[in-house]
């Protein structure tokens, strides 16, 4: 135990030295992270709107105040020109002209009533279709309020989410599985088979130290990392982005922490079995380890068993609807299966020299 | 002759249609400098390896310091200290730390300066291990070699790849570990070094030994048999004149 304790020390101090390591599996994933919040894909359902008042009367003030209120809209008030000039530079995902006659009251028979015209960025449909959205529903309000008459057919709407979740809510956990296994698999492989390639290993297998405690060191190194890791991007991804986790954060690490070992034995069974690191892209492209909506019928079943894929299940289930360990035990059991195998795999093929 | 520290016989391995060592049989004695000669190829390094536990022999019987290296290869490893050819340190350390990482895999404490002061390289001890010369590498492998204070170490073609210079150096190396009476038994394909360096020598080429002596008794065989150079043995030859010109001072920096 002690010798363990003191390799694994002495990996670690290495790992800190080793500038490449450190920037992909910590400094990466963190740019990543702030690289999606920047493009703010965050805002997914949210809209800004320019708004043109040619009107400038107390009924525009009361309509512009009320889309003002609303929550997904972001107003700004310009005039046509600018607010024009800004929609082509994607700063406004619409824009709307109140024009001059502009006034809530009953409309006069064979008059015309006032027409909002929308500028939209085509760009942005999705946004644009959500503004016209929230337009149609205020128009509609405020024709029932000022023509005191009620709707004929009325709509409720039943929260079913109790919260609000944005696309980084889903985005975060993807994010968090995808380098938890990027981690324990790209790094220990590639690192350990490079070491066998350069006869590191073979040196050491010359001493009397014994390969379970070589490997159980190298696990614990990867975990202590793995740990660091996901703290570093769950606090970023919570104090920063203010991403909402649903379920219990403790819940969260220990579901990625399980993850980590499962990936971790099948790094270990991978750079037990390749000889060269030319080898450890291709175990990947072939695809098992990606769940996948477009992989073949044929592959359907190896893919929906992936590890990757109950993890990013649990993790997504208690981040965003908040389960708990007990609802996603499927995923749990998933895992640990995972890990058994991976494990006795490691242990019963693992290659310390090239042939 | 005592109990010898190496004792093998009729060592045998394959590996699928080349069979490298095909009956190996010969004893080290105590305190001796041995030396396994030949080509490339010849089987020296699959042999030295079965010794040292890295390699199962298909046939045959080997026992380092009395204990029979197929049976218990993890305290042949305990007992002996080895420089293995193509392989290296681990990577991020410094010269010190890695002497410090080997003694921790024999599980016991070690002054690693105390080490590298032995091979010379107490200047060179926060220095990265990648940083080093090939001479350098190749002195620090010996101090790693004598982490467990081992009665025989193994060296594979210690001086490949050295510069005169270099070489010199460690012969010295070689020749002060042998007189703290640890034995050595070392693979070269250099004759000369083995010359310098070896009380026995066994020459082994396709998988057979075929000589074994000191080298001075395998000289004198083949100068009895009648043998004469066909060029008239000049008193100095190139890397002398290499020497005389560039000196026995190591370069390395």
């Amino acid at each position: 135990m002690r010798q363990v304790v003191r390799y694994t020390a002495m990996l670690l101090r290495a790992y800190v030295r080793d500038r490449s390591a450190v920037f992909f599996s910590l400094l990466l994933p963190l740019m990543f992270m702030l690289i999606f919040g920047a493009l703010n894909l965050g805002a997914f359902g949210h809209v800004t709107m320019g708004i043109v008042d040619e009107a400038r009367n107390a009924d525009s003030r009361r309509f512009v105040d009320q889309l003002a209120g609303i929550g997904e809209l972001t107003v700004r008030e310009g005039a046509l020109d600018d607010e024009k000039a800004r929609l082509s530079r994607s700063e406004r995902d619409m824009v709307v002209a109140i024009p001059a006659d502009f006034r809530l009251a009953p409309p006069q028979p064979g008059a015309s009533v006032p027409t909002l015209l929308v500028y939209a960025n085509d760009g942005r449909a999705q946004q644009v279709a959500v503004g016209r959205a929230i337009l149609q529903q205020l128009i509609a309000e405020t024709s029932f309020a000022v023509t005191r008459t009620s709707p004929v057919v009325q709509l409720t709407q039943e929260q079913v989410s109790a919260v609000r979740l944005r696309y980084v809510d889903f985005l975060v956990p993807g994010i968090l599985g995808m380098n938890v296994m990027q981690l324990a698999i790209f790094s220990v492989a590639f690192a350990l088979v490079a070491d066998k390639q350069r006869g590191v290993l073979r040196r050491i297998m010359a001493t009397p130290f014994r390969p379970i405690r070589f490997l159980t060191s190298q696990v614990l190194l990867r975990l202590v990392l793995s740990v660091i890791q996901i703290l570093i991007l769950l606090g970023v991804a919570l104090l920063v982005f203010k991403v909402q986790v649903v379920g219990s954060v403790l819940d969260l690490l220990v579901l990625t922490t399980l993850g980590s070992i499962a990936f971790l034995t099948v790094g270990f069974t991978l750079a037990g079995w390749a000889e060269t690191v030319n080898q450890v892209p291709q175990f990947f492209l072939s695809g098992v380890f990606f769940p996948t909506d477009v992989v073949p019928p044929l592959l359907k079943p190896i893919s929906e068993h992936a590890p990757l894929t109950y993890l990013n299940d649990a993790v997504r289930e208690v981040s965003t609807q908040g389960a708990t360990l007990w609802d996603v035990r499927g995923d749990v059991l998933g895992l640990a299966v995972w890990s058994i195998v991976g494990f006795l795999l490691a242990v019963r093929f693992f290659k310390f020299q090239t042939s | 002759m005592t109990t010898p520290i190496i004792s093998v016989t009729d060592l045998r391995k394959r590996y699928g249609e080349i069979e490298a060592v095909r009956g190996i049989s010969f004893t080290v004695a105590e305190g001796e400098v041995f030396g396994l000669l030949g080509p490339n190829g010849a089987g020296k390094t699959t042999t030295v390896e079965i010794l040292e536990g890295l390699r199962n022999a298909d046939s045959g019987t080997a026992s380092v310091a009395g204990i029979d290296v197929a049976r218990d290869p993890t305290g042949v490893k305990r007992r002996i200290g080895v420089q293995l050819q193509a392989s290296a340190f681990p990577e991020h350390y410094t010269t010190k730390e890695v002497v410090e990482l080997f003694g921790i895999f024999y599980d016991r404490t070690v002054d690693a300066l105390a080490l590298l002061r032995q091979v010379d390289l107490a200047d060179r001890a926060s220095q990265r291990q990648e940083k080093l010369s090939g001479g350098q590498r190749q002195r620090l492998s010996i101090a790693v070699a004598l982490v467990n204070e081992p009665r025989v170490i193994f060296l594979d073609e210690p001086t490949t790849g050295l510069d005169p210079q270099a070489r010199r150096n460690l012969w010295a190396l070689v020749q002060s570990i042998r007189d703290r009476g640890i034995t050595v038994l070392l693979t070269t394909h250099y004759l000369d070094e083995a010359e310098v360096l070896c009380d026995r020598v066994a020459i082994i080429d396709e998988g057979r030994i075929v000589a074994l002596a000191p080298p001075r008794t395998l000289i004198a065989d083949l100068l009895g048999r009648g043998f004469t150079k066909p060029v008239l043995q000049q008193q100095a030859n190139l890397e002398d004149v290499f020497l005389d010109l560039t000196g026995h001072e190591l370069r390395e920096d």
